[in-house]
């Protein structure tokens, strides 16, 4: 228990715990006080000097964001002095680059300009001979540009604390300093994983998103909670549209991963440039020819209807969320007894526990990687474990191949030595298992050894993995013998090889988001909707069931997966 | 009852002050019963008159030797000088042309323009010369600073009537905005 403390704060008595800061006491007592290099999800830097308040015996005035409060202390928050100390802090801030609202693509949500508002600032007291910065256009998805820069240090700490990439610092010293990225690249040429964590914490129009750049504020915008689902971490996000348009993606900071994203995840999406399927196709003539919903699923139902069940073989991918995957179930097995599967491996042959969280990865002192690549596959939850390492966890990698993790592994096995690995759990207080699709059933039935002692966070190699293993799907497409195939395959790409083997039916329905390869040699296409779009709910890999929400209009003519295939059992 | 003399100038500017000021509307029927308008670059008188005025107001940034003297003459006349809009009070966009050479940006405007077919940087004695744009405030001293990319009418038409009350307006909430 945190011993509480009797502060006083404009005069009112505040009850604080010990270890707070003079801001996260005010904060709770619903106390403004303004701040710009804080952040609730860093540690406090005090960069700024915005927050400067007045404190009793205090020689000068203190940074609310460092400092600690103590018993009896007493905290003068807008006092004349105060307010003239924090306009001379804005004069200086804005005298140092160049600050010109009207061309910024912040104006309306820059937090500087905010407090500028806040203190009255009609000019400035320093005219700005501001130096000509350059532009670091060289990334993908985002600007810097230091002209707007404050140098708050909020981007390098995210860098550092939250994606645990450490891949921004400062170069040179005084009003000359500049963020810069490993040894002073350009951006672009950096280690940077543009997980995008800086752009959506910087306070000013510092780091600007190419995409929706000049394209809404916030009170211009509608803000979606919902979850990403291109991998089984299912990270909190809120998707920002504007007109029924996705504009970007950011990190939600309730959630699990605290705000962090990955560039699968925040940028890829709103850059595909995929060819949508837009209404349901039928195969006629040797052509994909556009259908109504009525005619595609007649289509379907009469050659389903003329097959023997056994001789229907269902799969879909993990990706679809809860209802539509039971429906799945309930519709083919169920209703026709048609054999069902999930495309991805689901890990439930190897009988390991699950529900091991990433805040279990937090507070770790060993962490065994084993069977997969969470940098490549599970960027999130890599950047938990890169996270962890800095607070002293031990990083135990086991792998026969090449694996991104590796160069951050305190101990490499190969999976030979796996006892070895298990050895240092064991000796240790709180591992963690992280085990993916590479695992095998002979090495999980060593880590099972680890089943009393540690968490086990199951990488699902598809986002709703945990749903498809509880519902006890088997996984990989295995069409020998089957007359007719339906393939619910939302947004993924089918391998080559899988797709031969699907157009071996007789018959092939393909229920997919995008033209591709398969869609072409279907015999009934039907459409499916996309992440922005659907609503429902899914398993993440933690095994807790998470909202995912409609943040756009259904396009025109779209059915959500779950009704059609109500439709269908309805025809059957 | 006297009217209050107020006398308004551009510098640099693109009229858009000017435009917010119209903006006004029917508000600036009535203030004219309570000021009178001696002279503004869109009416027939340009100069503040020589016996002075109790208001000046400025527009546009100090973007060369004209608008300097401009300046001076209007500070020299009026009792409170305001500073109108961004590129009076910061100034604004005309800035952006201080990264580069002057020569240079000449050249630019002049004579590489996509729809200039041989042009000429203009170098009449009798012209002004090209200096560093700044704000107002970098020449003269400047009483009331109304930022803005316009200021809003409603900005405008609160700065004045408070003057006319006697009070030195301070802005506020929506009065106040840099964009």
């Amino acid at each position: 228990m945190d011993k509480m403390m009797n502060i006083r704060i404009n005069g009112r008595q505040v009850r604080a715990r010990s270890g707070q800061t003079v801001l996260e006491a005010a904060k709770a007592a619903g106390i403004d006080i303004p701040s710009l290099c804080n952040h609730p999800a860093l540690t406090p830097h005090g960069a700024c000097r915005i927050c400067l308040v007045e404190i009793e015996r205090q020689r000068t005035l203190q940074p609310a964001c460092t400092f600690p409060v103590a018993e009896g202390m007493r905290i003068e928050t807008e006092s004349p002095k105060v307010v003239e100390e924090r306009k001379f802090v804005l004069q200086m801030l804005f005298s140092e680059r160049n600050h010109y609202c009207m061309f910024c693509e912040m104006s309306g949500d820059c937090e500087l300009q905010a407090l500028a508002y806040k203190y009255g600032l009609d000019h400035w007291t320093y005219q700005n001979p501001y130096p000509k910065i350059p532009v670091d256009g060289t990334r993908k998805y985002f600007i810097m540009d230091h002209n707007r820069c404050i140098l708050c240090r909020r981007c390098i700490r995210a860098c550092g604390e939250l994606a645990a990439n450490h891949t921004l610092g400062v170069k040179f010293r005084g009003a000359k300093t500049m963020i810069s990225a490993d040894m002073d690249i350009p951006f672009g040429d950096s280690s940077c994983v543009a997980c995008g964590t800086c752009l959506q914490i910087c306070p000013t129009g510092a780091l600007i998103d190419r995409k929706s750049a000049y394209t809404g504020r916030q009170a211009q915008v509608e803000r979606t909670k919902s979850v990403c689902m291109f991998c089984s971490v299912g990270c909190g996000t809120e998707i920002i549209t504007r007109a029924g348009r996705v504009l970007r993606v950011e990190g939600e900071w309730e959630e699990h991963n605290k705000g962090v994203l990955c560039v699968a995840g925040r940028f890829e999406p709103v850059y595909t440039k995929r060819d949508r399927i837009q209404t349901p196709m039928i195969r006629k003539n040797g052509g994909m020819v556009a259908a109504s919903w009525d005619e595609a699923l007649d289509t379907i139902a009469e050659r389903v209807k003329g097959t023997k069940g056994k001789k229907v073989g269902a799969w879909t991918t993990c990706k679809t969320l809860n209802l539509t995957m039971s429906e799945f179930v309930a519709v083919f097995r169920g209703k026709i007894g048609a054999s069902v599967g999930v495309l991805e491996p689901t890990l439930s042959e190897l009988e390991l526990p699950s529900g091991g969280s990433l805040n279990d990865l937090l507070s770790a002192d060993c962490i065994l990687v084993i069977g997969s690549d969470p940098l490549v596959t599970h960027r999130v939850l890599g950047y938990h474990i890169k996270r962890a390492r800095m607070k002293g966890a031990q990083l135990i990698l086991v792998s026969n191949n090449s694996n991104e993790m590796a160069q951050f592994a305190d101990k490499k096995f190969s999976r030979d030595e796996l006892d070895k690995a298990i050895r240092i759990c064991q000796n240790s207080a709180s591992p963690v298992v992280i085990f993916g699709e590479g695992t095998n059933q002979k090495e999980a039935q060593k880590l099972a050894g680890l089943k009393r002692k540690a968490h086990f966070i199951p990488l699902f190699p598809a986002t709703n993995g945990y749903h498809a293993k509880v519902l006890g799907l088997q996984a990989g497409l295995d069409v020998s013998g089957m007359e007719v195939v339906y393939l619910l395959l939302e947004d993924i790409t089918l391998q080559e090889d899988l797709m031969k083997q699907a157009r071996n039916a007789q018959f092939l329905v393909v229920h997919a988001s995008y033209r591709e390869p398969i869609t072409e040699i279907a015999d009934v296409v039907l459409p499916a909707l996309l992440w922005s779009e659907s609503e429902g709910s899914l398993y993440n890999l933690e095994g807790k069931k998470v909202p995912v929400r409609k943040a756009v209009p259904l396009p025109e003519g779209l059915i959500p997966e779950n009704e059609v295939l109500t439709q269908l059992a309805a025809r059957l | 009852m006297t009217k209050v003399k107020v006398a308004a100038d551009w510098l640099a500017a693109c009229a858009g002050c000017e435009m917010s000021l119209l903006d006004m509307d029917e508000r600036l029927v009535q203030l004219l019963d309570r000021i009178e308008l001696t002279s503004t670059p869109i009416t027939d008188l340009k100069h503040p008159p020589k016996e002075g005025v109790t208001v000046g107001i400025l527009s546009g940034a100090v973007n060369n030797t004209a608008n300097i003297e401009v300046t001076k003459q209007m500070r020299e006349r009026c009792k409170i000088l305001i500073a109108l809009g961004d590129c009076a009070v910061f100034g604004g966009i005309m800035t952006m042309r201080n990264f580069f050479d002057m020569n240079e940006a000449l050249k630019r405007a002049y004579i590489e323009t996509e729809s200039t077919v041989d042009g000429i940087i203009p170098s009449s004695e009798e012209i002004s010369k090209p200096v560093q744009a700044q704000p107002v405030n970098q020449v003269v001293k400047v009483d009331l600073h109304v930022p803005g990319c316009p200021p809003s009418a409603d900005a405008i038409y609160y700065v004045l009537s408070e003057l006319l009350e006697g009070r030195i307006p301070i802005l506020t909430g929506d009065n106040l905005k840099y964009d």
